[in-house]
This record gives structure tokens, sequence and C-alpha cells, in this order.
């Protein structure tokens, strides 16, 4: 067993790991009750999955095939920024077009937040 | 042992796209179908990925890019949307 | 510190006149020698030595790297649980960091800390609108960590 075939293992075991961590946050999808909660599982372990999948992806093509990609490098920097600023959007547009928490959540500081906005627009366009 | 380890990911992801297409046709609301399609488009991603270990070619790493740049831009459009009714907000012009 | 940088890479240049050997290697040694220069001259530059803020830099995306790790193992063993039981909730926090680029890098940080998603800012930047996944175990590990982000990135940003 030589080195080089070490690496290949290790990258596409890699790749395992990441498409097991993406499956196992799409079972959290279905399991989870609300869209703010689903935020959770799309922003964290979907990404981190496809990160691994795609370092997976990179080191198999630098050590096995001696082909530095920097467009690959820039698809792991670029979703890896980019995640994070989604699931903030989905759950911001969510709680403004007034989609309901779940029913198990317990606190809700931003409910008299948004009221009070909302009365000082009123107000202001009055 | 390497091909086995390749094909059972492609498994993983298949499972994880069908998930998302559930999700995208029974969310009850559209934040929902939203956060469905950017899970669509990530796993899509990660597919790329697989794909191109086990053809062993550099032919889809501008696919990669594109998905990962379009599928976000598709969100933050579809979010914007939804806020606000408007894609590309202007200053009113007063 | 725009400027650092060109006057280093102008030192490099010099250098590499002065050896009279047009090659990367020689460019390489006059870089390695500029930064020496700047290190000596550092506290008569206006702002901070840029090794240091780059430092900083790397710092903070390790810190992105592991914290995305950490949580995202978290929220895959509560998915996993045979009964999910958590308490999820939205939480106000204050921030003492100002400007769009030191809030931004906060939110982002937030939202990859274990179980929560920063929702909404308030006009002024002062109050971050946090959904947390599960308030009795999780909150007071947020505040924690939204300290140490901040210690971060006030090392990049201020001087």
């Amino acid at each position: 067993m030589s080195a080089g075939h070490l690496i290949e293992l290790g990258s596409v075991f890699l790749i395992l790991i990441g498409t097991v961590a993406g499956s196992l946050s799409a079972i959290g999808f279905i399991r989870l009750p609300d869209v703010y909660n689903r935020a959770h599982a799309l922003a964290k372990s979907c990404t981190l999955g496809v990160l691994f999948v795609l370092l997976g992806t990179f080191l198999f093509f630098l050590f096995v095939e001696r082909y530095f990609s920097i467009k690959l490098f820039l698809g792991i920097f670029f979703v890896f920024l980019t995640s994070p600023v989604a699931a903030h959007m989905t759950c911001r547009a969510a709680y403004r077009s007034k989609v309901p928490l779940a029913e198990i959540s317990v606190r809700d500081d931003l409910k008299e937040a948004m009221s009070r906005e909302y009365n000082c627009e009123q107000k202001g366009g009055a | 042992m390497i091909k086995v380890m390749l094909y059972l990911s492609t498994g993983f992801v298949t499972l994880s796209i069908l998930v998302s297409i559930y999700r995208l046709i029974k969310g009850p609301s559209t934040p929902e179908r939203t956060q469905a399609l950017d899970a669509l488009g990530i796993n899509m991603i990660a597919g790329m990925g697989v794909f191109s270990v086990i053809l062993r070619s550099t032919a889809f790493f501008e696919v990669i890019l594109l998905l990962g740049i379009l599928s976000f831009i598709g969100t933050i459009a579809l979010a914007k949307y939804m806020e606000r009714g408007v894609v590309i907000e202007r200053r009113s012009s007063d | 510190m725009p400027m650092q940088v060109l006057i280093n890479l102008f030192i490099g240049l010099l250098w590499m006149f002065f050896q009279n050997d047009w090659s990367a290697l020689s460019f390489l040694s006059g870089y390695l020698f500029g930064l020496c220069v700047l290190f000596v001259i550092r506290r008569f530059l206006r702002s901070k030595f840029y090794l240091f803020t780059l430092h900083a830099v790397i710092s903070l995306f390790l810190l992105f790297i592991w914290e995305m790790f950490i949580s995202s193992i978290l929220v895959i063993r509560k998915i996993i649980t045979p009964q999910i039981r958590i308490k999820p909730g939205i939480v106000a926090m204050e921030t003492s960091l100002e400007g769009d680029i030191e809030v931004t890098l906060l939110a982002l940080l937030i939202t990859l800390t274990p179980g929560s998603v920063v929702m909404e800012v308030s006009p002024d930047y002062k109050i971050l609108y946090t959904h947390v996944m599960d308030i009795p175990e999780l909150s007071d590990a947020v505040l924690r960590s939204r300290n140490r982000f901040e210690e971060a990135i006030k090392k990049v940003t201020r001087k």
C-alpha cells in the first residue's frame, strides 16, 4: 500500500463523510418543526457536508492527478461565505411574512420590537 | 473499495436531494420552499464534486462555481421578493 | 495598511535591482528584507504593522472554521436523537460593535455558532435578534461565544 494510494483513500473517505453529513441534515429537514429550526440544519450541517466533499475533491485532484484547481478553491470559499447569509435572509423573510413559530417555542423577543417598529411607521406615515 | 465508497456517496447525495424535493413540494409556506431550493442547490454542488472524482475529469469545476453563485443569488432574490415585494430596492424618489 | 504593502513591494523591487538578478528568488529575499525593515520602523508608522493585522485575520478565519465544525456536530446530534426535545425561541442580544463591517462579521460568526441564527438587526446596529435552537441549554454558551467573537473582530478592525 503506497502513500499515493493512502492519500486517494483518505480523500474519498472525506467525500463519504461529507455526503453522510449532508444526508443527516436532510433528515433534519423532515423532522424539525418549523422554518427557523430548519435554517439551523441548512446553515451548518449541510454546508459542512459540502465543504467536506469539495475539500476531498480538491485533495484528490491535487495529489492523484497533480492538478491544483484555483476554481475549486474559490468555490469552497464562496459556499462557506454565503450559506450563513442565505439562512439569515430566508429567516428574516419568513418572520416578516408572518410564518408562525413552532408551538414548542418558549420565547419571542422580536415580536414586541416588530410591533413597535410597525407603530412608528404608522405614525410617520400619518 | 474506492469505487464502492464513491457510489455509496452518490446514494447519500441522491437521498438528500429527494428529501429537499419533498420539502419543496410539501412545504406549507413560501420561505420553506425557498429554503428547500437552497438546500437543493447545495446538494447539487456536492453531487458535482462526487461526479468529477468518479469520472476523474476537471471539466465540472466551472459547474460547481456557477451553481454556488446561482443558488445564492436565487435565494437572495426570492427572499427579497417575499420581504418587500421588490427584488432590487431603489431610493424612493421624492 | 495598503501603503505598507506598497512600500514593502517597492523595497523588494529595489532589492532586485541592487542584486542585478531578475528572478523570483531575489525578489522574495528582498520582500523578506522589507518585512524586517517595516518591523523595525513600526513605531513610526501611522497604522499597525500589517503582519499583525494579517495574523488577526487568519486567526479569525480559523475561528470561523472551528465554530462551524463544532456547531454542525451539535445540530446533527440534536437531529438524530430519537425524540426531538428542544425549546427554540428568539433572544435579543446587545452588541458593542459599530459600523457595517464589524456588525456583518459578528452576524456571520453568530450564525455559525452552535444553535443560533441571526434573524434581524435593529436599525441602529445595537441589538441582534437571534433564533436559538434550545434556550435552556444554549443561551449562556451563545452569550459567551459572542464576547469571544467581539474580541477577535476588534483585533482586526480597530487599531
